[in-house]
């Protein structure tokens, strides 16, 4: 009995020593890979080194968009006494409980720095870091932040930047982007995301259960973004931003030979500044819900009736399909009665332009005119013409979310409305009116093409180098044509008779054309483009004023300053 | 006079205490090169007296020992029932008596005291006149000691009295239906000491069951020293090149942790090693209980047998997530001068018994 007694228990413990060696095989050999995985995960830890994105120049080399130094206030919470909570609450002038909500936010690993406040003043930077013996664990963080220096000035062209989402995260490419990262969310910084973002570089260390650096692994450097240089004036762009101000408008100026774009503004504009630092939100509020929207590029974002600006496109359309020549006279008494309904189109001009010519059609912007020449056309040919010169086509510039215009032709109108096309559709049509929408850029391309006798244009915001390449492409219409068209828009400044007068300036021919785009029920549209000199044209531009009555008074005075502003900048000096 | 002493001294068993010792040094060496306690000479200096300590006990043989067993019982838990009233509190436990520059644990005396009695007390008895009394009265001399070492709070320590008695009453003859009854009363006094317990060890208890319930708290530890082991793999990351250990993420590790260090160092093939040295130790003391006939040296033999497996299957069981994390060393290796004393006592003893086998 004892005997085998005896035995049991050698058997009891030897089966005890084996399962434990059992166990340990499991643990270490069978299961040892994770765990060696587990245990480098544990020790050797990836310090991100954000690489410094690049900056944004205009044509004379003035910074639009770069890159300051931001002071963040971090804490290692494992390193913070009880103590320091109400004494940083009172040097941040924060609520103490919001600095511990604060440290406690999820942290990528322990000992890794919590961050309290970012981007906070410098002297109070300074004054934290003096202070620092009686605040264990705190610590001032000197991060990137980018900056744009003029504010509101350029800010529908450059855009902004913001945070990183987390769906964005995950799809990314994590040598470019880290959970901290920015990313251009409008304009150019959207654009050129790709070319300014740059690579990141990171660190590999050992550390120790404590967090503490035992000694660096391996590193390698971030590498800056590549920096832009724009086509833009930033005087330019800055004092026609002054002329605007305070109105919903638009002005774009393009300089003829590079195609480059000198000024694209849009009132009212917002500080991109905002969506960086993060202290802003009650700002980035208020922008993003004002009933001016200063978030829409009026230049591109939006699209709207052309009004007698279109004239220029029914009369091409006209001419180079021969149902008209430049002498062709219509008579206007104001009135013109449409088809068989009898209803009345007016003239603008109550007492009627009496008997006239394409040119003087032109200069005073006769509607009856033209709807005399739409009779002779259908609404596809219009639209035609409208496509060759690149309105409602999509544009190739630089920045994202450009919104083409609209050109209606009856098949449009069958798919839309379930309607044919009517004739009176095609009398407001040639006037610019009725269905017919379109970006203010679509109208300054438009005008470079007549400018540049038809030569295809396609305006762009970054400085190119082989800019002396221009595009081959022309329009299919005759240069003849374009010409008259030409001689016509002179006549709309120069003669005393034209509507864009009040542009005439002292020191050259202006050649224009205003529109003035009925809208009801508020007030019309006010709307000039032209091209400048008329003998070898230097620029195009086209001003746009919501809601801003007569082109002849508003955008034309506008566009008259604008000349003076660039005269004084680029035109070369002639005493 | 060498051959003498070989002819006294069971070879094989000094052989794995000297083995274990030794691994305990280089790796109490590894796990503290770091800190200025220079553990490794200290243990050094344990490690010969404990030999000294041992031989000295094998030359004055067990019957003394049992003789005066009860006088080191009561001395053992006197100085239980001092530590709660002047011992140092350290990690919330009150396990240590200081006197002046020597700290002992006084749970660490209390087992070989509570051996002691018990052998004595059964080996006086005879399993075939009636076993029921005599077994409440064993019972009672284990419950007073292990109901003190809980109430420190030392629950790893109380547990290890548990297979000691179980191996004690096994072997003295205790009839079947008496080691079940004991089993099931273990099992019925479990919940009131459960409520005996204090948060921490109800928290590591419930971890050990379910190591996610709190990663980062009381299951760190646990998870961290699995990590460890488990990370040496076959081989090992090689000897002080191991960074769970040198780098603190497990706590303690020239101490109760230190089969960390060993796994994690020498992979599989040391965790073998000291398994095998142990199962040789255990082979050893097995070796010299059979060559005795005196049912006294069996016992004491077989209850410092059960007393190492204990401590062996707690702490390497803990390492690797098979046991709820306990205070208990790993005999002869870790770190730490009452624990390697009194295990050189009791195998002092088990040495008398093969010294004294010609007595017959």
């Amino acid at each position: 009995m004892r005997f085998s007694r005896f035995y049991f228990l050698q058997i009891i413990v030897m089966g005890i020593l084996g399962v434990l060696a059992l166990s340990l095989f499991h643990v270490q050999v069978l299961r040892g890979y994770y765990y060696r995985g587990l245990s480098i995960r544990n020790h050797i830890r990836l310090i991100p080194m954000e690489s410094s994105r690049g900056r944004v120049f205009d044509c004379q080399g003035r910074l639009l968009a770069t890159n300051r130094a931001s002071y963040d206030v971090v804490a290692i919470p494992e390193d913070v006494t009880p103590e320091v909570y109400p004494r940083l609450a009172k040097l941040l002038g924060m609520k103490e409980k919001d600095v511990r909500q604060r440290m406690s936010a999820g942290r990528e690993y322990p000992f890794a720095p919590a961050v309290i406040k970012p981007d906070i003043p410098r002297e109070l930077a300074f004054t934290i870091e003096e202070r620092k013996p009686e605040l264990p664990g705190v610590t001032i963080r000197v991060s990137g932040i980018r900056y744009y220096p003029y504010a509101e000035t350029a800010s529908h062209v450059i855009g902004y930047i913001g945070a990183i989402n987390a769906a964005e995260y995950e799809k990314s490419d994590r040598d470019r982007f880290g959970i901290n990262s920015t990313v251009g969310r409008a304009g150019i910084e959207k654009y050129f995301d790709e070319d300014l973002r740059g690579w990141r570089g990171g660190e590999q260390i050992e550390v120790d259960a404590r967090g503490r650096m035992i000694r660096v692994l391996s590193t390698r450097p971030p590498e800056p973004g590549r920096d832009l240089t724009l086509t833009l004036d930033l005087e330019l762009q800055r004092r026609i931003m002054e002329m605007i101000k305070g109105q919903r408008a638009s002005i774009a100026i393009m300089d003829l030979e590079s195609e480059g774009l000198l000024a694209m503004a849009s009132a009212p504009a917002y500080d991109p500044n905002i969506f960086v630092s993060p202290s802003a939100s009650h700002q980035r509020l208020s922008v993003l819900t004002d009933v001016d929207s200063p978030m829409l590029d009026r230049s591109i974002g939006a699209s709207y009736p052309p009004g007698s600006i279109f004239k220029l496109v029914t009369a091409l359309a006209a001419l180079d399909l021969g149902k008209i020549t430049p002498q062709t006279r219509f008579f206007c008494n104001s009135k013109f009665k449409v088809g068989k309904s009898g209803r009345i189109a007016r003239c603008w001009f109550e007492s009627g332009h009496g008997s006239i010519n394409l040119y003087e059609a032109i200069e005073r912007s006769c509607n009856v005119y033209f709807y005399n020449v739409a009779m002779r056309l259908s609404p596809d040919e219009i639209a035609k013409y409208a496509h060759e010169l690149g309105l409602g086509e999509p544009m190739k510039l630089e920045i994202s979310r450009l919104t083409p215009g609209l050109i209606p032709d009856s098949a449009w109108k069958k798919a839309r409305f379930r309607q044919p096309w009517y004739q009176g559709e095609t009398l407001n049509m040639a006037i610019g009116q009725g269905y017919v929408l379109v970006t203010p850029l679509e109208i300054l391309r438009l005008t470079a093409i007549i400018a540049k006798n038809g030569r295809f244009v396609e305006p762009h915001l970054v400085r190119r180098e082989e800019d002396s390449v221009t595009n081959p492409d022309r329009v299919s219409i005759r240069e003849q044509n374009l010409d008259v068209i030409k001689r016509a828009m002179l006549k709309v400044v120069e003669s005393d008779y034209g509507t864009g007068q009040l542009a005439r300036v002292d020191f050259d021919q202006l050649a224009a054309k205003t529109g003035t785009a009925q809208a009801p029920p508020k007030k019309a549209h006010s709307w000039m483009t032209g091209f400048f000199p008329y003998k070898e044209p230097k620029i195009a531009f086209v001003v746009f004023v919501e809601r801003g009555g007569s082109g002849g008074i508003t955008s034309a005075r506008i566009a008259k300053q604008m000349l003076e502003v660039w005269r004084e900048l680029h035109a070369p000096k002639t005493v | 006079m060498l051959r003498r002493l070989f002819k006294d001294f069971h070879p094989s068993l000094v052989f794995a205490v000297v083995g274990l010792a030794a691994i305990g040094m280089f790796f109490i060496y590894s796990a503290s090169f770091h800190d200025p306690g220079h553990y490794e000479v200290k243990q050094i200096f344990w490690i010969a007296i404990g030999l000294m300590i041992m031989i000295t006990v094998a030359y004055t043989g067990y019957r003394p020992f049992l003789s005066m067993a009860y006088l080191f019982y009561g001395f053992s838990i006197a100085l239980l029932i001092l530590v709660h009233l002047i011992g140092s509190t350290h990690l919330g436990a009150q396990r240590w008596l200081r006197f002046g520059p020597v700290v002992i644990q006084p749970s660490e005396f209390a087992k070989l005291g509570t051996l002691l009695a018990l052998v004595n007390y059964l080996g006086t008895r005879n399993p075939l006149q009636g076993q029921f009394s005599v077994i409440l009265g064993a019972v009672a001399i284990v419950a007073v000691p292990l109901v003190l070492i809980i109430k420190q709070p030392d629950l790893g320590t109380a547990l290890l009295f548990i297979p000691m008695l179980a191996v004690v009453f096994f072997l003295w003859g205790i009839q079947w239906r008496f080691l079940i009854i004991s089993a099931l009363g273990v099992l019925a006094a479990m919940p009131f000491v459960w409520e005996m317990l204090k948060d921490y060890q109800k928290k590591r208890i419930l971890v050990f069951l379910n190591p996610n319930l709190d990663p980062l708290g009381s299951g760190y530890t646990a998870v961290q020293s699995k990590i460890a082991v488990g990370s040496g793999e076959l081989f090992g990351k090689g000897y002080l090149s191991g960074t769970q250990t040198q780098l603190h993420f497990v706590p303690e590790h020239h101490t109760d942790f230190i089969f960390c260090v060993i796994g994690e160092e020498l992979g599989f093939i040391g965790s073998l090693l000291v398994l095998c040295l142990y199962a040789y130790l255990f082979h050893s003391i097995f070796a010299i209980m059979e060559h005795t006939t005196d049912i006294r040296a069996k016992l004491l033999s077989g209850g410092v047998l059960a007393l190492f497996l204990g401590h062996v299957l707690i702490n390497i069981g803990m390492t690797i997530g098979l046991m709820p994390i306990a205070g208990v060393p790993l005999p002869l290796i870790s770190y730490g001068g009452s624990s390697f004393v009194m295990n050189s006592i009791a195998l002092g003893l088990v040495l008398s018994v093969y010294k004294e086998r010609s007595i017959f």
